[in-house]
């Protein structure tokens, strides 16, 4: 028979401070936490006041993505061929490839992307997609303000992901 | 040839010790032996190797080469290395050898992620290229077909396309044009590769240089799904794969069964699963109302129907067609014979043969397989056209001759493309098949050839030379008949006949027997369940009722007030079109499962139930040599669309029959129980490939004593032409509701045409192309001429499309054919 109370494991206290050692955890440690606060108020606030303010982010960081044309022509760069959707680990990207023809030419090869989707409200920005894309055509852009009211705004289309973003984040320069 | 007897050898492959079939080649072999040897020209499908891509280089003891596993038979005592150095050097320039002109542009490439080159080229290529002069150029894409796309520049000239054509479907189409780094694949004068089996050269091509034009960019192999299922498209019942992407079917592809397809589909059960998105698919149910059908809720229909049947109790007729499964067929026979005490339904297009004689044609004992037909020693195709009715048994005839040096011997009316591969042929008189086998059971008996083969209007010669091959080739002997042979008034003494001359033959062994291609994709399925007059689940004894014909007169006559209608259109379909016609107009309710509005029910159906179409189903069907086979839903019903075997329930429940059915599984379990034949089978054991029920013990329920030879009656003589024409009709593969919805496959949907031979079109003053008007007795039809040089004199042959029906009828006809 299995008694219910040898699960219970026993709290090891310390031994109840008393007198002297009372009296020092009282201000001893209080008086020390405050010395390092008081060194610092000169130092002045470094709190940022987001949104009105933002921290610059680094080069390589990895926020919401950007698909590419080419500048000379303003073909798309994507070609639909789905190699970021085959590396993407959230599944979150969603290509349906289309032919292109002479009259209704999109990208520079024999295929566009005719849908292309990513579910932002997945995405793990892991980059991979950007590693996968034989063509350039996706890259990890700056913005990682992304919340929204709604969960399908949060599905990006191909049109969303073309347009040029505004800069809303600033880029640390370099050095910084 | 009967099946070689398989020996065994042993040999040594990178030291392990194999035992392989004696003269397999060394890729195969090696399977054996878990050791896995690169190829891309080689398939085994496609016969003898022909080492083209040398990518199988192996090192074999004694012989101071390399070696091409590919051809390189393996022998006893072999010792073969496919891992030193040397070998792994020759694979690696292999690669980069055939990497040399092509693209690598495998992100616009659909076969990119299901490429064999991609795979080898990361398995056993070196990685690197020192080519760096520029690669050769072609004109790309180009439509080799409006179904296949091609793209030269990443061909690897491994011929497997070109051999397909030439050796497999034998259309001699598809050749490699210009020499050295300069050849391509085309056809001799660049008219489009159009044969009704190009599809396969698509799955068959190892690089992205053959590409489906109707699957074209539409998903890559990481976006998609593989459901296996069965195409019901025609009685060949070939095993597929569906390829869905976001619950929409995108692509059909062989699943490869030696015993039912050999690995290969037909281009309409590879194009036409566009119908299953078609815009003119019927996805509600419909209700007629002031002329017109009007989309309706299910609650409604429902009692529509079950409301017109339960007045018309004791007056309703069944039809049942293309691809209705057992279930339904069975579901079917309880509602009219129980549920509304009618005996009225049939499966066949007209009457066949009396239910003793059918048992008899259909025992086990005398059913030949698909394979048997390959290795037989001699085949029989009789009064039917395997390239129209069940087109991949057309390939496997082809591979018996090429192959197996099986002897073919064709007898029908109208010239068959199995002709050129035939030791001889035989031309009767449309609708003559019943005097023709009167004339073989004579020729084979020692008796009077000459009066039945007139009346077959054969020569004699001919027939006698046929009969002694059939005797002389061996044992193994397979006649492959269609229905149509059986069928029509004198249906019974053509089943007698042919049944003479199983047993002059001794056709009841293993490796030779009867193969009978019904007239719908589940023809033998439906007749197993019951769905014809007089014999009920597993003709079993059933009160007599009437046959289609008889149905189409008593409905017009007003003697039944209803038809109910299973995947079928009889205006469409059934002879006597314009009997059809009036029968249905003159019905007080006509309720129809369809999936297409198809011209008798636009114009005269009550009740629509929106059908399933094959990649919604589930439930069995029954190949023509009896394998039971099991459909799998690979999709989602679209829009209002119900199971078909609910819908037969939910309509005999109203007209008060209850038929407890919680799930599709259960109606297949009630099945299996009706039918005696199919006792103990389950879904479970129908797995992949299905299983042939005469090979299971419970088919003993249908054993039938061997057939005695009877005294047949005096067949009737074919209608003498004396300046009219003898009417044959015939169903080209390509008139199909489905293949005019797909619009991959519209420009191949079949038109009116009538085939006449060069003499009467000289008479007439025709040339192909000509409008003519086809008629007999005031009835008549328009159809555009073709002459056919190999057509016999007096024949006229009508392609069964847009309302030549109205011709047709169980009997022979005589028609003039006028210039329009």
């Amino acid at each position: 028979m299995r008694r219910y109370d040898e699960d219970v494991v026993e709290v090891v206290r310390g031994p109840q401070p008393g007198g002297a050692g009372g009296v020092y955890r009282a201000f001893g440690e209080t008086l020390r936490g405050l010395k390092t606060t008081f060194a610092r108020i000169l130092e002045g606030p470094v709190t940022v006041q987001y949104p009105e303010e933002k921290v610059p982010v680094y080069p390589r960081f990895r926020g919401r993505h950007k698909l590419h044309r080419f500048e000379d022509t303003g073909l798309e760069k994507c070609v639909g061929c789905s190699l970021c959707a085959a590396a993407c680990p959230a599944d979150c990207i969603r290509v349906v490839a289309a032919e292109n023809t002479p009259e209704h030419r999109i990208s520079a090869g024999e295929r566009y992307a005719a849908v292309y989707e990513i579910n932002m409200s997945r995405c793990i920005f892991c980059g991979y997609c950007e590693v996968a894309c034989p063509f350039d055509a996706i890259t990890m852009g700056h913005d990682y303000e992304l919340s929204d009211y709604n969960r399908s705004d949060l599905v990006f289309t191909k049109e969303m992901l073309l347009a040029e973003p505004l800069e809303r984040t600033p880029l640390r320069a370099e050095g910084e | 040839m009967p099946r070689p007897e398989v020996r065994m050898v042993t040999l040594t492959i990178d030291g392990r010790e194999v035992e392989a079939p004696e003269n397999s080649m060394l890729v195969d072999g090696a399977k054996h032996g878990d050791v896995e040897i690169p190829v891309f020209c080689y398939e085994p499908k496609l016969g003898p190797p022909v080492g083209a891509c040398r990518m199988c280089l192996v090192e074999v003891e004694g012989i101071p080469k390399l070696q091409t596993a590919c051809s390189t038979p393996v022998k006893d005592g072999m010792v073969v290395h496919t891992q030193t150095e040397r070998v792994r050097k020759a694979q690696e320039a292999v690669v980069e050898f055939l990497l040399i002109n092509h693209p690598l542009d495998c992100p616009v490439c659909d076969k990119g992620g299901e490429c064999p080159l991609q795979d080898i080229s990361y398995g056993w290529g070196g990685g690197t290229s020192r080519f760096i002069e520029p690669k050769r150029h072609f004109r790309k894409p180009l439509a080799l077909s409006p179904l296949v796309a091609i793209d030269r520049e990443r061909c690897i000239l491994c011929y497997r396309c070109v051999r397909y054509s030439q050796e497999i479907a034998e259309d001699y189409q598809l050749v490699l044009l210009e020499r050295g780094a300069h050849s391509y694949v085309g056809t001799f004068d660049s008219t489009p590769y159009v044969a009704p089996f190009a599809g396969n050269i698509i799955e068959l091509c190892p690089v992205g240089a053959l590409t489906s034009r109707a699957y074209r960019f539409r998903a890559r192999p990481w976006d998609i799904e593989a459901a296996g299922s069965i195409c019901t498209l025609c009685p060949a019942q070939c095993n597929i794969s569906f390829t869905v992407r976001d619950d929409r079917v995108l692509r059909v592809m062989a699943r490869d069964n030696p015993d039912v397809d050999d690995g290969w589909l037909c281009d309409k059960g590879r194009f036409a699963y566009q119908a299953v998105h078609a815009d003119e698919r019927v996805v509600e149910p419909m209700v007629r109302e002031g002329g017109t059908l009007r989309p309706v809720s299910w609650e409604r229909a429902l009692d529509e129907a079950a409301a017109a049947l339960s007045r018309a109790r004791g007056r309703v007729g069944a039809l049942a067609g293309d691809g209705a499964t057992n279930e339904e067929g069975y579901l079917l026979g309880r509602l009219l014979r129980e549920a509304l005490d009618c005996n009225d339904l049939d499966s066949r297009v007209a009457r066949g043969p009396s239910r003793e004689t059918a048992r008899a044609l259909s025992a086990p004992a005398l059913g030949a397989t698909v394979p048997d037909v390959e290795f037989a020693h001699a085949v029989l195709v009789l009064d039917c056209e395997p390239m129209d009715d069940m087109p991949i048994l057309d390939l496997r005839i082809r591979k018996g001759v090429r192959r197996h040096g099986m002897r073919l011997v064709v007898a029908t009316s109208r010239p068959s493309s199995l002709d050129p591969n035939a030791a001889v042929s035989v031309r009767f008189a449309p609708g003559a098949g019943e005097a023709f086998l009167a004339a073989l059971d004579a020729a084979l008996a020692g008796g009077d050839v000459d009066s039945a083969a007139g009346a077959a209007g054969a020569d004699p010669a001919a027939v006698r030379e046929l009969a002694r091959l059939l005797r002389e080739a061996g044992d193994d002997v397979v006649v492959v008949w269609g229905e149509r042979l059986t069928g029509g008034p004198r249906g019974e003494q053509a089943a007698r006949a042919l049944l003479n001359v199983c047993a002059r033959l001794n056709l009841r062994r293993d490796g030779a027997g009867l193969l009978e291609i019904p007239s719908s994709a589940n023809g033998r399925g439906l007749r197993e369940a019951g769905v014809l007059p007089g014999a009920g689940p597993g003709w079993s004894e059933a009160a007599d009722g009437r046959d289609a014909a008889g149905i189409a007169r008593a409905l017009a006559g007003g003697e039944l007030g209803a038809l109910y209608l299973l995947r079928t259109d009889p205006v469409r379909t059934h002879p006597d079109r314009t009997v059809w016609s009036a029968a249905l107009a003159r019905a007080n309710a006509v309720i129809a499962h369809a999936s297409v509005l198809t011209e008798g029910l636009l114009e005269h159906a009550t009740v629509v139930f929106p059908a399933e179409s094959y990649a919604e189903k589930e439930g069995t069907v029954t190949h023509p040599d009896g394998r039971v086979q099991r459909l799998r839903p690979a999709i989602g019903r679209p829009g209002g669309v119900r199971a078909e075997w609910q819908v037969l329930a939910d309509v005999a429940r109203r007209a008060g029959l209850e038929i407890a059915l919680p799930t599709g599984a259960a109606a297949t379990k009630l099945l299996f129980e009706a039918v005696p034949f199919y006792a103990g089978l389950s879904l479970v054991d129908l797995a992949a490939d299905g299983v042939r029920w005469p090979e299971r013990d419970a088919a003993s329920a249908l054993d039938a004593p061997a057939w005695e030879p009877v005294e047949l009656e005096r067949p009737p003589a074919a209608p003498s032409p004396n300046g009219a024409l003898r009417l044959g009709t015939f169903r080209p593969i390509w008139a199909a509701p489905e293949v005019e919805v797909s619009p991959a496959l519209r420009f191949l949907s079949a038109r009116a045409r009538v085939e006449l031979s060069p003499g009467d079109a000289r008479r007439l003053g025709l040339a192909s192309g000509a409008r003519v008007h086809v008629s007999h007795d005031g009835t008549g039809v328009a159809a555009e001429v073709v002459v056919r040089s190999d057509v016999p004199a007096g024949s006229a042959f009508l392609h069964e499309a847009q309302g030549a029906n109205a011709l047709s009828s169980g009997e022979p006809r005589l028609v003039e054919v006028r210039p329009a």
